[in-house]
């Protein structure tokens, strides 16, 4: 390929690059670019469900009235502990339960099946499940722990207990999903590597460090992010399971801008957590990437 | 012999801490609520009434097919978009990282947020209580998610595999199709089923952009939590129904995921 | 084009047309008098030829389907219904059609409904928006074979020198729930319902009141920190923590139902309808053991309207619709049925008397109930009652600090929708 042909050939690519995203681009712009901006302009706005018009511009006043606001920052802290918790937790399962899948040989596609299933149950109906199957008095779980000796425990009805509840079942929910993303990122590596691995005589450790986990990043980085940005958006997980109690101690940001909206009336502040929020997402979103990429 | 068997343990104690609680859930749902709530456990003749009743009652049959045409026609529609984007990203770098991050924006905001305007728009165009109003706002959820999916699946073999087609006189839209699609199967297979449920399961755009004749399973298990206590033998027996496009997918995990993991296993 | 094609191929696939007549469209919460109002419709359409088209939603998410439904120009509801904690917000956000002109066009009587429902979810300011449907005022579901248990009363007498029967004060009640609260047995003398926010505000209300609480004087200023408000949060957490089931601090009314219906405990102060449910067997092993009274004092007071929304595509149809099903005979057929009764010629109809014995009960709950405060920001009280009571609940805060927080922040909402000040 001469020198000369090659502006003409990236200017190509670049074409092509525009004509494959264009489609997605004006699918999302036709539907959801209004809701965005009418979203975005209504956090400058008095707007509330009684007054559902851009008559009164007030600046910045639902950014402060959010930040200085005590229950948006019990909720930011909770929601960053729960954030923390169930996308770790997640992710150490999940790579390992893939990492398993892709290793044995039999009965794959049984283990395959039973994974996806709770992913199928509405979350609603997930908490609902939860709620009997954990009654202090009546449910199955502290009965069977009663056999062992265990006092009836507290699922919900605790502070401390509730929180760690919610990530438990969380956890049993959604923990399929980057098992799934992680799966399908295993299964699409090249091959050469391994081979050259073996040749060397590497162990399984030394290949899983120095191969697998080098080559896995971009697959993590994205399945990380999803996962965060799924997790910091549950709500009627918290909706139906606590309601973001007992106390304050579940009370997550999601549901805490779904009561601003509809018990609050106030869609111009619930508006401007929620872009409080994407801009923390964002930051977050590059740090990651950032970080990934300085690694590899 | 216990390297072996070592993966076996963990998939199998995982798998049980999984269907362990469905197990009760199954019981629950050949019962009835006095049953269910019964401590210690009571032994009880299985009853089909629950399952009876959700389709004579509810019409947990309408909510299902709802949800189906939803979910399908919407991953349908997202996926090749999704892909197509992808491949921009990841190939061309098509609008840098302030594309990819627009694109993903939107998603970033809780639902609450967007879907009184999104009502509003949809009352304009009639696109209220309508499958192909609801596949529409459900494309906007998958779309994003299931392009920055897919970006990492088109990096590495496939860009020498490509080249090398490209100077065989394959086109850049062939080079796409006959190569780099087939080559990130695997990924767009999971990203199909990821999309399947993410449709499957959301609720909010699907409570108010739905009317009687388009309502989806998410809002019909929901209303089994009444005023006056939740139905849970009847949504047990729901749950249950909802779960069962799990076995349909089956074959198509048979053809492609199973396939790709093979290649994984080489170490 | 190819969108209008798709449309209107999906539209063909979706609802099957109906070939001719009118329709009606209702948005309704689950519950079992929307089951009822379903079951009696057919004789509507067989008597006007208009078909009526039910829409059951959760009551949680109801308010989310309905509000965009109200703001646009034209819904999809002709009738709705109004939870009386919505009805400040609906009227202020000028949703509701005013049903006077048509109410004395047609001669519709509205005398014969209870007057604590009417001025709950009829008229608002001396303007009829709203024609009651069903009451959900709150009682003391209690174990009577218990009560009337001759050991059970005489044990009682010797250690609290008072009568066991149905309790007429507040402190008759608390001692009942200390005597038949033996945890070592797993039975409890109440089970409440602590969940954010409206299961603990609402029952904590009850608590507010039977301790000669208010929450606000004639003027709207509220008077939440007063002895009797931190007294009926004090008697509130005892009960949690003294005489209920683990867990009851995170109980929704479900959860709370339950241990009662399986017979672990002696009271739960709730709604009416659950008077019914215990009576089921399905879901109840105490059937034909609990009754309900009401709370001394009077407890709080709770109902659901029928309404037709400014957004409704045929308000004529829809109030056909109205005056039959509030008509005498179609309210009797729904009470017959077992719904929830708003009018005095239901609650005097002696067959359903006959086979409703509760309906005199149920009549003293509505003559002594409280209603909580009606205005715009109802659900946002609600939701502020709900986490300071339950920071109370689970010790975060003491009683004066969390009914501090209240106060501060009801008086904040009252002085906003200009009640005071």
């Amino acid at each position: 390929m001469s020198a000369l042909f090659a502006p003409t050939l990236a200017a190509r690519d670049r074409r092509f690059g525009y004509a494959m995203a264009a489609p997605a681009i004006v699918v999302l712009a036709a539907i959801i670019l209004a809701p965005v901006a009418l979203a975005l302009a209504t956090s400058l706005f008095d707007y509330t469900l009684m007054n559902m018009t851009f008559d009164r511009f007030i600046g910045f006043d639902n950014f402060v009235a959010a930040l200085s606001s005590s229950e948006f920052a019990n909720s930011m802290v909770v929601t960053t502990l729960f954030v923390i918790a169930v996308v770790a937790l997640e992710f150490v399962i999940g790579f390992v339960v893939a990492l398993m899948l892709t290793t044995v040989k039999r009965g794959k596609n049984i283990y395959y099946l039973i994974l996806l299933i709770p992913l199928l149950i509405n979350p609603v109906v997930v908490g609902l499940i939860w709620r009997m199957l954990l009654h202090p008095t009546l449910g199955i779980v502290n009965w069977l722990l009663g056999g062992i000796g265990v006092p009836d425990i507290d699922w919900l009805g605790h502070p401390g207990t509730a929180f760690w509840t919610v990530v438990l079942v969380d956890i049993w929910h959604q923990v399929s999903f980057m098992a799934v993303l992680l799966t399908a990122g295993l299964s699409a590596l090249p091959t050469e590597p391994y081979e050259a691995a073996r040749a060397e005589g590497a162990g399984t450790l030394q290949t899983f460090w120095y191969i697998t986990l080098p080559l896995m990043k971009p697959v993590i980085a994205v399945t990380l992010l999803i996962r965060l940005i799924f997790a910091i958006k549950t709500y009627d997980l918290i909706y139906i399971m606590t309601r973001g109690g007992p106390g304050d101690a579940t009370d997550l940001i999601s549901y805490y801008i779904y009561r601003s909206a509809f018990a609050r009336l106030n869609l111009g502040e619930a508006a401007a957590m929620a872009i409080l929020l994407m801009v923390i997402v964002i930051v977050l979103t590059l740090a990651l990437f950032r970080t990934m990429r300085a690694r590899g | 012999m216990i390297k072996r068997a070592g993966p076996h343990f963990i998939l199998i104690l995982f798998s049980a801490s999984l269907l362990l609680p469905l197990l009760w859930v199954l019981r629950t749902s050949l019962t009835n609520k006095v049953s269910a709530y019964r401590i210690p456990p009571e032994w009880t003749e299985p009853i089909a009434d629950n399952y009876i009743a959700i389709f004579t009652d509810q019409p947990f049959g309408t909510f299902f097919l709802n949800s189906l045409i939803v979910a399908v026609g919407s991953t349908a529609i997202a996926l090749p978009l999704a892909t197509m984007l992808a491949y921009a990203f990841c190939r061309f770098n098509t609008g840098g990282m302030p594309l990819r991050l627009t694109v993903l924006a939107s998603q970033m905001l809780p639902p609450v947020i967007l879907v009184l305007p999104l009502f509003s728009i949809f009352l304009t165009v009639g696109l209220i209580n309508n499958h192909l109003g609801l596949m529409l706002a459900h494309v906007t959820i998958n779309l994003p998610f299931l392009a920055w999916m897919l970006i990492s699946f088109f990096e590495g073999d496939a860009r020498i595999v490509e080249e090398a087609a490209r100077v065989e006189g394959a086109t850049r839209l062939q080079a796409f199709l006959f190569v780099a699609v087939p080559m990130a199967a695997p990924g767009i297979v999971a990203a199909g089923l990821l999309g399947l449920i993410l449709s499957w399961n959301e609720f909010l755009y699907a409570l108010v952009l739905s009317g009687k004749a388009t309502a989806t399973l998410p809002i019909g298990l929901s209303a089994l939590e009444t005023h006056r206590g939740v139905e849970i033998a009847m949504l047990a027996a729901a749950t249950m129904f909802s779960i069962t496009p799990v076995f349909v997918l089956l074959p198509f995990l048979k053809r492609y995921l199973i396939k790709g993991l093979a290649l994984g296993a080489v170490k | 084009m190819r969108v209008n094609m798709l449309l209107a191929a999906t539209a063909l696939v979706a609802v099957p047309m109906l070939a001719h007549g009118q329709t009606i469209s209702i948005l309704m919460e689950s519950v079992p008098d929307t089951r009822f109002v379903q079951e009696v419709v057919p004789q509507f359409t067989e008597a006007t030829g208009i078909e009526v088209d039910i829409e059951v939603v959760n009551y949680a998410e109801m308010h989310a389907k309905l509000v965009p439904q109200l703001v646009a120009p034209e819904g999809s509801y002709d009738v709705i219904v109004v939870d009386f904690y919505w009805v400040g917000e609906f009227i202020k956000a000028g949703w509701l059609q005013p049903l006077d002109d048509r109410i004395a066009e047609s001669g519709f009587d509205t005398s014969v409904y209870v007057p604590v429902l009417f001025d709950l979810v009829g008229q608002v300011d001396g303007t009829t928006y709203m024609l009651p449907f069903y009451n959900y005022a709150m009682g003391l579901t209690y174990r009577k074979d218990l009560l009337e248990d001759p050991e059970n009363q005489a044990a009682f007498e010797a250690r609290y020198g008072m009568p066991l029967r149905v309790p007429e004060t507040w402190e008759e009640y608390k001692n009942q729930v200390a005597f038949f609260t033996d945890r070592e047995a797993g039975f409890y003398g109440v089970v409440n319902q602590g969940l954010r926010p409206d299961p603990i505000a609402m029952e904590w209300s009850n608590y507010l009141f039977a301790n000669g609480g208010q929450f606000h004087d004639e003027n709207w200023n509220p008077t939440l920190t007063t002895p009797e408000a931190v007294q009926a949060l004090e008697d509130y957490k005892m009960m949690i923590s003294e005489y209920g089931p683990v867990g009851a601090a995170s109980f929704g009314f479900d959860e709370a139902f339950n241990v009662a219906a399986q017979g672990q405990a002696y009271s739960y102060l709730t709604y009416n309808m659950f008077r019914t449910a215990y009576d089921d067997p399905e879901i109840s092993a105490v059937v034909g053991k609990m009754e309900l009274a009401p709370v001394p004092n009077g407890g709080l007071n709770g109902a659901w309207g029928w309404a037709i929304p400014v957004s409704s595509p045929d308000p004529d149809a829809a109030w056909q619709f109205l005056q039959w099903i509030e008509s005498p005979e179609i309210a009797r057929q729904r009470a017959m049925l077992g719904g929830s009764p708003t009018r005095f010629d239901v609650f005097d109809d002696p067959e359903l008397n006959a086979t409703y014995p509760y309906y005199p009960a149920l009549r003293a709950l509505l003559d002594t109930a409280h209603n909580f405060p009606v205005f715009t920001y109802t659900p946002e009280l609600v939701d502020i009652m709900g986490r300071e009571l339950s920071l109370a609940v689970v010790g975060d805060k003491t009683s004066e600090e969390a009914l501090a927080a209240i106060q501060e922040e009801f008086t904040e909402l009252a002085r906003r929708d200009g009640k005071i000040e």
